[in-house]
């Protein structure tokens, strides 16, 4: 177990986080691809590394054991480590394009302006020859709060000490942050004005070095109004570096919508990916502000430390090397990078989360894991179900059901006290992912009337794809079914969440409802059962 | 850090997260909550998914941390707590006045039968979540046993003889080495905004809507308990206002409100929605093509309406002014959610006495530690009582500060 963290970045969350390590005691390198690293520690402790001019290529092992390969200065370099902290800097892309807008002596960015504002002797010779300024903010995308800030910071500066008449031209204005509610009251009292658009955007022109013409209709006045601003300030989109998003791949970490390095899902929050032992903090997961980055720094330092000497007794994934034919499905298609390649196909314990995906996919059956094979489900199933003091057809149901939410909505719906069918029984999976033909065949055959695959919602699931892999496998079922004439209704998927009581008690009665008029499945093992007895006569008479 | 202990003021989703990653690190917790649930007002809230997607509302991690918290040997939830007072001499030594809990944890079986028999509205209070044991609770504020001894129903029907309404309180002293201020926020009370909360009974508010949702999976009129034709959402209800010197965004409504809203819809498409705001506020990673859906489906309107009235059939006539044109417009909905914003705690003036931290201008704990990593004395805030945030954040500030902690139980 290698108790070496390696931090990736240069910029002030990676500063936190190394410095929040450091006090803590832990071990560090800072690997940065820039020629100097802006973190200032000690480095004679010995407890502190720090490697510039550094890229990375490849990542091998599990968390304890990664192995990283890179280079340096442009000389390979091996990093060993046992955790990993990604916090590169996010990037400003210059929004000019969405306003038809190039940029210009009068035409610039947020961040321009930021320079012009420093105290600069020279600079503040541009700003006292300008009389207007109009900051132009998501009129076509939407903005966030980070860039909120910056626009009212500076047109507030702008106003109050260098006198400079400023508009802000904006849809939605993002005050969702602290303190920004208060600034946008500070900037309407120093003079600058709003014009907001709800519907329709402004009409801008541009030609060559004039000013540009800004012509809008303004709602609350209902009048047209035409401004020529000595400077138009054009706001930014804010998004994953390229390395960052190269680092997702070297890591095999999921992306969000916007490639930053962590999948949009609840369970990641805050700083955790897919792959146990790497962690994302600050820019490089999200936008983030100076405070929102202290604390991913301080989480992430939380989560290393969390790591140390975390021990589960539960069965991981094994490969039996006999059937295994190399076909690399179960490396493919594990979400959670627990399976490595040397000259054989082998989990690694550590990162193995159990979600039984790479068994169900397995085409040799060389991945199991022992307490998940359809024959030990099979022996949870039990029976139950038949007929009641009523004589009436009570089905029996097998609802398989994702450990995380819907096995829970179903603790709720109890308690809540929903009625729930009789018949039904609840067989508790990791993940649903790890449902293939042999488990909800292997109910049906064990007497069930009806078969429900109870899982996460997209976007939601643990796994990442593990409530996508069982839609699959339940879709082929019952077009299968419909094929040889058997009744598709009786296998059903649908995704909950773990406080769906009410949700959950719905769907299992209307299915129970479902079942009841399609009668006995045909596929009862008569007389094989002990409890079928009467259920036989009822199939029976069926025939 | 195994003899180390601490205190955890607030048994909200920050209260709960800080709790469990304490307690993995084997550190004793013992978490005080004033209620008789855990879970704070994030544990009523609905899953609002749609399209079978998620939306990362984050309301299922609510009851994640719950379930791992109340299932955790190191953690101690003490259930009707207040704290009376506090002092350190190189330790904490809080004392605790703990709210007789009438419903005996061990003997109910969470049947409902109190709840079934109890013959006044809302005074037999039922949780939200499983892990929430006891199901029910008590409420002393209604129940006529506490106003005037008339009545024992429950007591008497209860088959595990569970309760016990003449149980007294107590008094408790928790010694820790470091404590956290978990006490999260007060919804703004809009009874005295012009939109008749209170009185006409279709007016409700968000946080009312969520618990809806939670236990009956729709939206109903509380009057006739049918699914509306017309709801509208009123944004920044006690939020973004200056006469109230409010002058903050509670961050979280527009998300909240927009979930529900589409939530609404796929579930009672028959149901019209229309929004009321001043700006969307961005929120979610997905923000972008969320709210493409968002504006093809859902009427936005632009503006705070003035007043609501309730006509002579229940129904509610809002009025608002439609900027284009000028004019004040009413318009009739069956349902009126009040997009309340998110204010200090109730208690912040008590524990700011207590531990002699200073609320900010606006009445939230932002704590120590949001300057520096390392409380100097030992006392820490997360979640919604330092500000507006939602509940991922709420869970990130936890984190932040249970590293706070550690470092300082560490020095």
């Amino acid at each position: 177990m290698n108790n070496t963290t390696l931090i990736l970045g240069n910029g002030p969350c990676a500063g936190i986080v190394a410095e929040n390590l450091l006090t803590a005691g832990a071990k560090i390198i800072i690997a940065t691809r820039d020629d100097t690293c802006n973190f200032d520690g000690s480095a004679d402790t010995g407890a502190l590394q720090i490697m510039t001019q550094t890229r990375l290529i490849s990542c091998k092992g599990s968390v304890g054991n990664f192995r990283i390969h890179g280079t340096q200065k442009n000389k390979p370099v091996t990093i060993d480590a046992g955790r990993v902290i990604i916090s590169e800097e996010d990037q400003r892309m210059p929004n000019f394009s969405l306003y038809g807008l190039n940029g210009s002596s009068n035409v610039i960015t947020l961040s321009q302006m930021k320079h012009l504002l420093k105290d600069s002797s020279s600079e503040k010779t541009i700003l006292s020859e300008i009389k207007k300024v109009v900051f132009l903010s998501g009129l076509v995308k939407e903005s966030t709060p980070i860039i909120a800030k910056d626009v009212m910071l500076f047109s507030l500066l702008l106003q109050k000490d260098s006198n400079i008449k400023t508009y802000i031209l904006t849809k939605n204005l993002k005050v969702a942050g602290d303190g920004l509610e208060s600034l946008y009251r500070d900037t309407k009292n120093a003079g600058t004005i709003y014009i907001k658009f709800t519907d329709v955007a402004p009409d801008i022109h541009q030609n060559d070095e004039d000013p540009v013409r800004i012509e809008f209709f303004d709602e609350i006045t209902s009048k047209n109004f035409r401004l020529t601003p000595d400077m138009t300030v054009v706001d930014e989109s804010i998004v994953p570096s390229e390395y960052a998003s190269d680092l997702a791949k070297i890591f095999d970490i999921e992306i969000d919508l916007s490639g930053f390095v962590q999948a949009d899902n609840v369970h990641r929050y805050p700083v955790l990916t897919n792959r146990k032992g790497i962690m994302v903090a600050g820019p490089s997961r999200s936008i983030r502000d100076v405070d929102d980055q202290r604390i991913d720094a301080e989480n992430a330092a939380l989560a290393v430390t969390g790591l140390s000497g975390e021990e589960t007794k539960a069965q991981k994934a094994q490969v039996h090397d006999g059937q295994c034919i190399r076909c690399l499905t179960c490396y493919r298609l594990c979400p959670y990078h627990a399976i490595t390649l040397n000259s054989r196909v082998v989990v690694m314990p550590d990162a193995c989360e159990r979600c039984g995906i790479c068994a169900t996919h397995c085409p040799r059956h060389a991945v199991r894991i022992a307490d998940l094979e359809p024959e030990a489900m099979s022996a949870l199933i039990g029976t139950g179900g038949g007929i009641d003091k009523q004589q009436t057809f009570v089905p029996f149901i097998v609802a398989f059901c994702c450990r995380r939410s819907a096995a829970r909505a179903r603790d709720l719906a109890v308690c809540m006290g929903y009625h729930l069918p009789q018949g039904l029984r609840i067989v508790e999976v990791p993940c649903s992912g790890a449902l293939s033909y042999d488990h909800i065949f292997g109910a049906l055959g064990n007497n069930a009337d009806g078969v429900m695959v109870l899982t996460c919602h997209k976007g939601n699931c643990h796994s990442e794809q593990g409530n996508i892999y069982a839609d699959q496998t339940v879709a082929q079922i019952r077009e299968m079914f419909s094929r040889i004439g058997f009744e598709k209704e009786r296998i059903l998927i649908q995704t909950l969440a773990s406080n769906m009581g009410a949700e959950f008690a719905r769907i299992a009665g209307r299915f129970e409802e479902t079942i009841k008029e399609l009668g006995p499945s045909r596929l009862k093992k008569i007389g094989l059962s002990e409890n079928s007895t009467p259920t036989k006569s009822k199939i029976g008479k069926r025939k | 850090m195994a003899d180390k202990n601490v205190l955890i003021i607030g048994g909200g989703v920050a209260g709960l997260s800080a709790a469990v990653e304490l307690a993995v690190l084997g550190i004793h917790v013992e978490l005080v909550e004033k209620s008789d649930f855990l879970g704070g007002h994030a544990i009523g809230y609905a899953c609002k998914a749609i399209d079978n997607t998620c939306v990362k509302c984050g309301a299922c991690m609510v009851e994640e941390k719950l379930q791992s918290a109340v299932s955790h040997p190191n953690i101690k939830v003490l259930r009707g707590c207040q704290i009376q007072d506090i002092s350190k001499n190189h330790r904490f030594s809080a004392s605790i006045r703990q709210e007789p809990l009438v419903i005996d944890r061990k003997k109910c079986t969470n049947c409902g039968l109190c709840l079934d028999r109890c013959p006044v509205d809302r005074a037999i209070l039922q949780g939200f979540s499983k892990n929430n044991h006891p199901f029910y609770a008590v409420n002393k504020e209604r129940c006529l046993y506490f106003k005037d001894h008339s009545c024992t129903i429950c007591k008497d029907e209860c088959p595990e003889t569970a309760i016990d309404l003449d149980k007294s309180a107590s008094e408790h002293t928790i010694e820790a080495d470091a404590v956290l201020i978990a006490t999260g926020f007060q919804p703004f009370n809009p009874k005295n905004k012009p939109y008749g909360y209170g009185r006409f009974k279709n007016v409700v508010t968000a946080l009312e809507l969520e618990n809806m949702l939670k236990r009956s999976g729709g939206a109903k009129k509380p009057s006739d308990d049918k699914p509306p034709q017309k709801v509208a959402f009123i944004q920044c209800v006690g939020s973004r206002d200056a006469k109230l010197n409010h002058l903050w965004c509670s961050k979280v409504c527009c998300g909240s409100a927009l979930r529900m809203a589409r939530l609404v819809r796929e579930r009672q498409p028959e149901t019209e929605v229309t929004f009321f705001y001043i700006d969307v506020q961005t929120f979610g990673k997905d923000f972008e093509p969320f709210y493409r859906e968002v504006r093809e489906d859902i009427r936005m309107i632009r503006a705070i309406p003035a007043d609501i009235y309730e006509t002579e059939d229940q129904r509610l006539k809002v009025n608002f002014v439609n900027h284009p044109l000028h004019e004040t417009r009413e318009d009739i909905f069956d349902l009126a959610i009040l997009s309340v914003g998110i204010t200090p705690g109730e208690d912040i003036g008590t524990l700011s006495r207590i531990f002699e931290v200073d609320p900010d201008e606006f009445g939230f704990l932002k704590g120590e530690h949001k300057k520096m990593p390392v409380s100097r004395n030992g006392v820490f805030t997360a979640g919604t009582v330092q500000g507006p945030m939602s509940i991922p954040e709420a869970i990130a500030t936890a984190g932040s500060a249970v590293w706070g902690i550690i470092q300082y139980l560490k020095r």
